[in-house]
Formats: structure tokens, C-alpha cells, sequence
């Protein structure tokens, strides 16, 4: 009888096994983690893992209740035309000061550090993507018309500080490293002119950095994931 | 037998596993602790039908409790600052290549004996031809 279990058993044992292998190898491979050099490096680690796990699971609440927000909204303001009107209002409001995610045509440029030996050029800094390159670029695709604008998904808004940090840049108050991707919303054909003889672009390559403007006619740039709160601002009445 | 279905079962494993949703970080390192008791009580498993003493009951028993007491061995070092699981880690891979060898050894003995035979039966087919060709 029990002769007759020995290789169920063991098959499920296996099963079981290889299954448990699997899901860890794959949770290992996510989070692209290497073996610390020490037991402290490895809690660190480990703790910010644990603290960016934490910080994606309330990133998922918070994405769920605005949902919810949202449908209790669009239930309220059903059968009521004035109310379907403030709605209205509130949407672009939100949409022109970049609480919406938005969609159109534009440009996406990818800024990358210099591939260039650091040590044929007499100037390391200059090889690599600083904190002015990208607000110059900024200023640069406003001029040509840009109406949405984010950087690595951080979404420009009007509190929005770029700021330089050490090796990344501080947008928004997150870090932001290289290589920069910019993506613009506006008429393709006006923000490209960016690349012009004489502009940003060129001043770029003379140090040694490639930047790379791919145009499209659908980009979509997500909405600021922060608050927007003025303290000193207020309405005049 | 036992081979068909331990590859049976490794094979469905690894597709489920493969398409099997990732676990939380903090659960990972318990999980690869509980992977190598596991590992282990299948080698001994195996071990223990080469040798005829196979036991069902102590097998799984072996199989959960292993695994159970590795990850509260590694739950504790955590808490004490210790790093217990190296110690499970270190018996556990030691009794494995145990299990190996008595595996191992069975198999060259059972494949070295066949050979013999083979050939203590060309020798006397030899043999009996040279008696045939004198005669």
C-alpha cells in the first residue's frame, strides 16, 4: 500500500520544490539583487527594498482611491448640469496644471553622459548630463511651444525644482539619474527645433554628449504623483 | 519508477513556477532557506529507497518540519543579529552530498557489476569458440 505512494510523494515533494525554486529565482531576478559584501550592506539593502516595496503598495491604495473618488464623482454629478459643468472645469484645471495624464504628439529626447574616455579630456564634468543641460532644454522646448513636459516620469509642474544633487538631479524632490529621457507634448515639428544650428543640442556635442530627439504623434506623460499646495499664495479678493 | 516521477513532478514545477506570481521581498530569504531543507529531504528521500528503509511518515514529517525549523532558525538569527541560517545552510548541503554519495555509490556499484557480467560472459563465449576450433 504505502509502497505504491513512495513516488506520489516524491513527485509532489519535487514538484513542490522545483515550483518554491522557480517563484524565488524569479523574485531574486526582479529585484536585481547582488550579494552584499557584508552582513550590514545586505541590511541595508534589504531595508530599502523593504521601504520600496512599502512605498508601491500605498502608491496602489492611493491609485485605488482616486479611482473610487472619481466614480463617486461622475455618480453625483450625473443628473445635474451645473454640477456636470464644475466637473468639467475641475478636469481641465487639473489637466492644465498636471493632475491629469495627458496624450499628444511631441518629442522624446534621451540625454545620455558622454561615452568618451574620461581621461583624453581635460574637463571630466563636461562629459556628463548636469542639472542646467536639462533646465536649458526645459526652457528650450517651452519656447517652442511644449505643453506637457516630463523628465524620467516625473512630470513637470509649477512647483517643479531641478536641482542639482551630487552624480543625479533632483526633480520634484525625487532622484533622478541618467540617462534623462524628456518627453514633450506639442507640435512635433516646432519642438524640433531644438536640434538647430546654434542650438542646445549643438552646444551638447561640442562637450561630447549625443542627445538623441525621436518625434511621435502619440506620447503619453503621466500626471504629477505629488500634492500641489501654495502656503503663501493666496486669491486676491 | 521513482525517477519518472520525480522528473514528472520537476517539470510541472518549473512551468507553474515559471508563470507563478513573485513574492514579497521580505518572505525571500525565508523561502530560500525552506528551499534547501527541502532539497535535502528529497536527496534523503531518495537515499532511504536506495537503502529499502523508506518511510512515508518520516519523510514528510522530515520534509516540513526541515523546512519549518530552518526558517524559525533564520527568523531568530535575524532578531539575535546572528546569521543561524549559514549554519542550516552548511548541514544541510553536507548531508546532501551524504545523500549523493550513498546514491552515487549505489548506482556504480549496480552499473560496474552489470559490466563485469557482460564481460565474464564475452570471456567464456571466447572460450567455448577456441574449444570448438580445437576440437
Amino acid at each position: 500500500m504505502s509502497k505504491k505512494f513512495i513516488p506520489i510523494v516524491l513527485g509532489l515533494m519535487c514538484f513542490a520544490l522545483t515550483y518554491s525554486i522557480c517563484i524565488q529565482m524569479k523574485t531574486v531576478k526582479t529585484l536585481n539583487t547582488t550579494v552584499g559584501q557584508s552582513y550590514e550592506e545586505n541590511n541595508l539593502r534589504a531595508q530599502v527594498l523593504k521601504m520600496k516595496e512599502k512605498y508601491e503598495n500605498r502608491q496602489a491604495d492611493l491609485e485605488k482611491a482616486t479611482e473610487l473618488l472619481e466614480k463617486e464623482r461622475q455618480n453625483a454629478t450625473q443628473n445635474n448640469s451645473s454640477l456636470e459643468e464644475m466637473e468639467r472645469q475641475i478636469k481641465e484645471g487639473n489637466k492644465l496644471i498636471g493632475m491629469t495624464d495627458v496624450t499628444g504628439p511631441g518629442v522624446i529626447i534621451t540625454l545620455k553622459d558622454s561615452t568618451i574616455n574620461p581621461a583624453t579630456v581635460l574637463d571630466v564634468s563636461s562629459l556628463l548630463v548636469h542639472d542646467t543641460d536639462v533646465l536649458s532644454i526645459i526652457g528650450e522646448l517651452k519656447n517652442a511651444g511644449a505643453e506637457a513636459i516630463s523628465i524620467n516620469d516625473e512630470r513637470l509642474v509649477t512647483t517643479t525644482a531641478i536641482s542639482c544633487g551630487g552624480n543625479i538631479i533632483d526633480i520634484n524632490k525625487s532622484k533622478v539619474g541618467a540617462p534623462f529621457v524628456i518627453k514633450a507634448i506639442g507640435l512635433p515639428e516646432y519642438l524640433d527645433a531644438i536640434s538647430r544650428p546654434g542650438g542646445y543640442f549643438e552646444r551638447l556635442e561640442d562637450d561630447g554628449i549625443i542627445p538623441e530627439l525621436k518625434k511621435s504623434n502619440k506620447i503619453t506623460i503621466n500626471k504629477y504623483s505629488g500634492a500641489i499646495n501654495f502656503k503663501y499664495a493666496k486669491n486676491v479678493e | 519508477m521513482i525517477f519518472i516521477a520525480i522528473i514528472i513532478g520537476c517539470i510541472l514545477g518549473a512551468i507553474l513556477g515559471i508563470n507563478a506570481p513573485t513574492i514579497s521581498y521580505m518572505y525571500s530569504s525565508y523561502l530560500a532557506i525552506a528551499i534547501i531543507a527541502a532539497l535535502d529531504s528529497v536527496f534523503g528521500g531518495i537515499a532511504s529507497v536506495i537503502n529499502k528503509n523508506f518511510d512515508l511518515k518520516i519523510f514528510i514529517s522530515g520534509f516540513f518540519g526541515n523546512a519549518i525549523l530552518a526558517i524559525l532558525l533564520t527568523l531568530l538569527g535575524q532578531k539575535l543579529n546572528v546569521d543561524i541560517y549559514l549554519a542550516a545552510i552548511v548541514v544541510f548541503v553536507w548531508r546532501m552530498f551524504m545523500n549523493l554519495g550513498i546514491i552515487r555509490r549505489y548506482y556504480v556499484e549496480k552499473w560496474s557489476g552489470k559490466l563485469e557480467n557482460l564481460a565474464n560472459r564475452k570471456h567464456k563465449e571466447n572460450n567455448l569458440d577456441n574449444k570448438a576450433q580445437k576440437n
